[in-house]
């Protein structure tokens, strides 16, 4: 299988997952790790997909979403989730709105630039500071949290944060 | 034009809209003169009601959604006018009131609040329909010109509302936290929702 039709399975299964979650939204800002997934949710006429500028957008949007009903999902590099930590802690403190954050983990041992290390290192911390349950999705054995992550964001009433690696996203490794 | 005006003109044009309200004195003026539409109060973080909106409105296109936008709270996230120009709801207007100052914070000038023109900057953004109502507009001639905003053809359309400097003093800390702004909404919208169907 190349690595395209690895990354393709990879992507076709996360959505299933997630739409078994019952999301039906996604908002996103790209990475490259995330790309084949944004693709499959574009392709995927069953969830709304919505493009943003900033990542904290991308959570007020499934916010919106999520106040009306709708189970919701935010497709981002884990930069997103540092800049959005504002509105997540206010989801989770204030508001109590459920969505799920799909990001991808840059900066573990996994990843070769020296730019994306900083992320690998204060993201879940900052994420769980701010009231987020985090889960750590490292490959397809871990795919069931795509799906109960929802609704573990809707029992608790607050933001979920998936830290998705490489391997996990696109099946490979670096 | 005072807020209050604007408050109570949008109320009577759009009786049949749900609302999204934004932190500050926007939202403050639609509490205290606006209408008994089912509202959502955004509160903080600033700049996330636009969002918020446009997400509510993607979730039940079968309802209409305004939005009360502050400028402040606009200028603090210009890219969600890019988000909601791409996504193009049918059936979501925004208002915004404009004075070009933080008036909750104590009426200091937004940055280039002087120069900038909102609607002039949606309509850049890909918005078909932004307009200005400029601040000696009689407040007569705003039950048209709300009427030309909901009138106008599906997709992004925005009324920036040049608006008086007002003071706006803290209300205190406020009587409800987020999450029971939420629960009033969502009982307001469903005791609303079922009124309407009884009608029907």
């Amino acid at each position: 299988m190349t690595d395209v039709e690895t990354a393709t399975t990879r992507s076709a299964a996360i959505v299933d997952r997630l739409k078994a979650g019952g999301v039906g939204l996604a908002a996103y800002l790209p990475d490259s790790w995330l790309s084949p997934l944004i693709g499959e949710v574009v392709a995927d006429p069953s969830i709304l997909d919505v493009r943003v500028t900033r990542e904290d957008d991308a959570v007020a949007i499934a916010g919106g979403a999520a106040l009306m009903g709708l189970r919701s999902a935010v497709l981002c590099q884990n930069a997103g989730v540092l800049l959005s930590a504002n509105v997540l802690a206010a989801f989770a403190h204030h508001h109590e709105l459920p969505l799920v954050v799909v990001a991808a983990a840059r900066g573990g041992a996994e990843d070769g630039f020296y730019y994306q290390m900083y992320k690998g290192q204060v993201t879940a911390g900052v994420a769980a500071a701010a009231g987020l349950t985090v889960h750590h999705v490292d490959g397809p054995a871990d795919d069931w949290l795509f799906e109960k992550a929802s609704e573990q964001a809707w029992l608790l009433r607050r933001p979920v944060l998936l830290l998705c690696s490489r391997r996990a996203l696109v099946g490979e490794t670096a | 034009m005072r807020r209050a005006d604007v408050a109570g003109a949008i109320a009577a044009a759009a009786p049949g809209h749900v609302v999204i309200a934004s932190l500050g004195t926007a939202g403050r003026a639609w509490r205290d003169h606006g209408g008994p539409n089912p509202t959502f109060y955004a509160s903080d973080p600033m700049g996330a009601a636009p969002g918020l909106a446009l997400g509510a409105a993607l979730a039940r296109p079968d309802l209409d959604f305004l939005l009360l936008e502050g400028d402040g709270d606009l200028v603090m996230n210009l890219g969600s006018l890019l988000a909601m120009a791409d996504a193009a709801p049918a059936n979501l207007r925004v208002v915004v009131f404009n004075n070009g100052r933080y008036e909750t914070g104590g009426g200091q000038p937004l940055a280039a609040g002087a120069l900038a023109d909102l609607a002039a900057i949606a309509r850049g953004a890909g918005w078909p329909f932004a307009r200005t109502v400029v601040r000696d507009t009689s407040v007569d001639q705003l039950p048209e010109l709300l009427g030309e905003l909901l009138g106008a053809a599906p997709g992004p359309a925005m009324l920036v509302v040049e608006v008086d400097p007002e003071p706006s003093p803290y209300g205190g800390p406020g009587e409800l936290s987020g999450a029971e702004a939420q629960r009033e909404f969502r009982t307001a919208l469903a005791n609303w929702e079922r009124s309407k169907g009884d009608e029907g």
